[in-house]
């Protein structure tokens, strides 16, 4: 015979001033199985757990209930309660009658007060068909896969291999660095951006927890939390990275000039390249694409001039596993192609460039040495106009979104250029300035008052060409006139997108995400750095746009819950999750097509008791299923229960209507 | 439509930031100024626009605006501003530099205003400090007006507001130095 405690709470006037609370323990009374019902104040203070925890004992209680907030408050802080007594945690049902009952009917007490009493009836049905549960215990791989080299990638591999947890680093160009490489100085402080970044680089190839393969992707990961397995194609280099010395003798004497993609393809580099001289590793790799020797057979220049004789023509994909516990994503953006801005002649006009492009121009290291020069006629130029919001902020070309950092380089960009040319002049057309950060505000200040950049509120509506300068024409809200600007260049702060590739490698690791290709977060607020995947966390960019400082934060919040999950050597699981009957599994697989976790997998039993016949049947990956329930609604035979929603419970809850 | 970039925009700038001691690139357009200026209603150019104006180096339509001659130089402008810069010494600097360089408004007010100006310093050269009934007279008589603010001149006499007859001061001839003495400066800095 089931016997029942009902603890009605208070919450001081949350649920007293709208519920009739000792009418309400007086009809959980009637009820033949409750044994105990009293009300409290605060159930959930110390005092308030005392009485639930004596009345179990005194009691001997086989179930609880617990008539208070929603379960989402307090459900663990009940559970522990019973835990305390002796008593199974999972024979606790909260009736929540705060937010279904007295805040959502303050206008009406008397049926407030039946609603809770049909609340509490349902709760004392379920909870008397309530059945003990255990936690689960998943055994876990302590090795963490990152994906992507860039500074999220960096500061989360060197983080999580600090705690003396080994990282494997994947990055899918022959260099990591990522986009951080390629800036000149970074705002607010306007540090240089190699020389803060370069010895994170040499850091990750030299630490002893950190295994690094650039020049690869991930292309499997299966598994679940604590145990996945990952296929990374390590794309053929064509040089042996174990002998080669990186002396760079094979990308002196190569003859094929192809555009550099590290350099926005401002100048050349060679069929075997580094990505740039300080690139981590210093190693060469050969571009299959433009090689001669691999595309035609002929050349083989490179193979000759290397002492160490590295080059190996034969060399093919190779694909690698590797167990990990958890990984980390941060693959980082793209920029947007402004050519749909055709009344700025994007395209049309040589002077007009892109922000990037500009940045590499004033990086010291950059193809011309630092000063920015018109594609044109490689002059320097005297009036440089920056149009902000190309692409953002705007539906009709673009997306809608704001790209974060693009006040912040543009104001930066107007100071370097004066530090680079000091007798020029930088118009600014934006629609908003957007600084908000640490030292952002006062930055800007920095553009607009030491620079004197001329800052003109409006977006430009078109460019033409007359002469050899640019005239831009935007209005300047702040008089209200139309302004026209004789400019020698044109530099366009485009968007920040996701990567092409983020909606491919989300369907390959199981995760959402959304309109725009970037990597959904697990919750928006609360919970940004997890994905809805347990053990797949994101860092950077690839969740949305955010400058170096958030990024670094947000990797090294993926590299604390990396260890979090790591902390024992089993991961324990809450056990309320579904199992599958062999016996009514007719193997349709519906709940394979519903699960939004992946965590269904297919299974060979034979057709009867010791047939050689074999049929397919659904089973459940114990470590993924998140009991969400989906599996349970879908199938036809009925062969899926959900541990803490089984049938008799749900059953039982809905005759006490 | 204006066009920027054709020649060294900071030029004026630079003369109004000299002049007036403030530094107009400070301003970040909120426009607290305007909706504090108790005449900025009456101004072609709030002193928000006034200060864009600047920094575009739209020299022509400051100087022609009558957004200066309106100033009181009450200083609520400044008192409030965010930024902390001395708007009324912007004004003063650009109402200097418009006489300097003989720049003249069409607008009637202007004209008035710049008249009573004249009339003012011409009267404290003369006597040391204000002369008010003949200050009115030859404001009326230069300005065509001559019977502007008679009725006023009976009750104003009452309360002693204006005398018949000029007061003489003291230091008259310490006034006229300083004057003589301003000009050649002015002269010198020319």
């Amino acid at each position: 015979m089931a016997r029942v405690g009902v603890f009605v709470c208070f919450c001081g006037a949350n649920i007293a001033d709208f519920i009739d609370v000792p009418a309400v323990v007086e009809e959980a009374k009637k009820v033949k199985e409750v044994k105990v019902s009293v009300l409290y104040k605060y159930m959930c203070s110390d005092p308030g757990q005392q009485m639930i925890r004596d009345a179990i004992i005194q009691n001997r209680l086989t179930s609880v209930v617990v008539a208070a907030c929603s379960p989402r408050m307090h459900e663990k802080t009940f559970r522990k309660a019973l835990s305390d007594a002796g008593m199974n945690p999972y024979l606790l049902e909260v009736a929540n009658i705060r937010e279904h009952s007295s805040w959502v009917h303050q206008k009406d007490k008397k049926a407030a007060t039946e609603k809770a009493n049909d609340l509490i009836r349902m709760a004392i049905a379920k909870s008397i068909a309530n059945e003990q549960l255990h936690e689960i215990s998943v055994p876990v791989t302590k090795r963490a896969l990152v994906i992507g080299g860039g500074i999220a990638g960096i500061q989360a591999a060197l983080d999580i291999a600090d705690a003396r947890i080994p990282v494997t680093l994947v990055e899918k160009s022959p260099s990591i660095g990522g986009r951080m490489a390629q800036l000149d100085e970074t705002f607010p402080t306007l540090d240089c951006s190699q020389c803060i970044l370069t010895p994170k680089m040499v850091d990750v190839a030299s630490h002893p927890y950190i295994e690094l393969i650039p020049y690869a992707e991930v292309i499997e990961l299966d598994g679940y939390v604590g145990n996945y397995k990952a296929k990374i194609k390590k794309k053929a280099s064509y040089v042996n990275f174990d002998t080669c010395t990186g002396c760079g003798a094979c990308t002196q004497k190569c003859p094929v000039k192809v555009p550099n993609e590290f350099n926005m393809n401002i100048d050349k580099r060679k069929a075997i390249y580094t990505p740039f001289p300080q690139a981590v590793p210093n190693k060469p790799v050969i571009d299959a694409e433009h090689c001669t020797m691999l595309l035609k057979g002929k050349c083989g220049i490179c193979a000759k001039v290397c002492e160490k004789g590295s080059i190996d023509y034969k060399m093919v994909d190779e694909v690698i596993e590797r167990e990990i516990g958890a990984v980390v994503v941060a693959t980082g953006y793209d920029l947007w192609d402004p050519k749909p801005y055709e009344e700025y002649g994007v395209g049309r006009y040589k002077d007009i460039i892109t922000s990037l492009e500009f940045e590499r121009m004033v990086s010291a290291s950059g193809p011309t040495n630092g000063v920015p020069l018109r594609p044109s006629d490689g002059k320097v130029p005297k009036n440089v106009v920056f149009i902000k919001c190309i692409g953002s902020r705007d539906e009709a070309k673009g997306i809608e979104y704001c790209s974060k950092i693009c006040c912040m380089y543009t104001a930066k960009h107007a100071i370097l250029l004066h530090h680079k040319v000091h007798d020029s002049h930088a118009y600014i057309f934006y629609m908003d300035i957007r600084a908000a950060g640490k030292g952002y505000e006062e930055f800007v200040k920095r553009a607009q008052v030491e620079t004197a950049a001329t800052y003109l509120r409006g977006r430009v509506s078109k460019i033409y060409k007359k002469g050899d300068k640019l005239m831009v024409r935007g209005e300047d809200a702040q008089i209200g006139q139309v302004v026209e600007v004789e400019a020698d260049l044109v530099v366009l702060a485009t968007a920040v997108i996701a990567p092409h590739e983020n909606p491919a490698l989300a369907r390959l690791l199981g995760i959402s995400y959304d309109k725009y290709g970037y990597l959904s977060e697990a919750h928006p607020k609360l919970r940004p750095v997890e994905t809805a995947k347990a053990g797949i966390f994101l860092a950077g960019c690839t969740q949305a746009p955010k400058d170096i400082p958030d990024t670094v934060a947000q990797a090294s919040a993926c590299a604390a819950k990396v260890c979090g999950l790591f902390a024992g050597d089993t991961l324990k699981k809450d056990p309320m999750i579904s199992t599958i009957s062999n016996e009514f599994c007719s193997g349709c697989l519906n709940c394979v097509k519903v699960c939004p976790y992946q965590a269904i997998v297919t299974e060979e039993i034979p057709l009867g008791h010791g047939s050689k016949e074999l049929r397919t049947v659904a089973k459940i990956n114990e470590g993924v299923c998140q009991g969400c329930g989906s599996c349970v609604a879908i199938c036809r035979s009925m062969a899926i229960s959900l541990a803490g929603f089984t049938d008799p419970q749900i059953i039982n809850e809905i005759v006490a209507i | 439509m204006i066009t920027l970039g054709l020649q060294d925009q900071n030029t004026f700038l630079e003369a109004v930031n000299k002049k007036s001691g403030a530094n107009v690139l400070e301003c970040y357009q909120c426009g607290k100024c305007v909706s504090t200026c108790p005449v900025s209603g009456y101004m072609d150019f709030p002193p928000r626009e006034i200060m864009q104006m600047i920094k575009l180096g739209l020299k022509e339509e400051t100087m022609m605006a009558n957004s200066m001659w309106f100033c009181l130089t009450c200083s609520a402008c400044s008192g409030r501003c965010p930024r902390e810069i001395d708007i009324p010494a912007v004004m003063e600097a650009i109402r200097h530099l418009a006489i300097e360089e003989n720049y003249r408004s069409d607008n009637k007010k202007v004209k008035e205003i710049r008249k009573f100006h004249d009339i003012f310093l011409d009267m404290v050269k003369r006597y040391g400090r204000n002369y008010e009934l003949r200050m009115m007279a030859e404001f009326n008589i230069r300005t065509r007006n001559l019977f502007k603010d008679m009725h006023l001149a009976p009750k104003a006499l009452l309360k002693g507001k204006i005398t018949i007859g000029h007061e003489s001061t003291k230091s008259a001839k310490a006034i006229q130095k300083m004057y003589k003495l301003a000009g050649k400066l002015e002269k010198g800095e020319k």
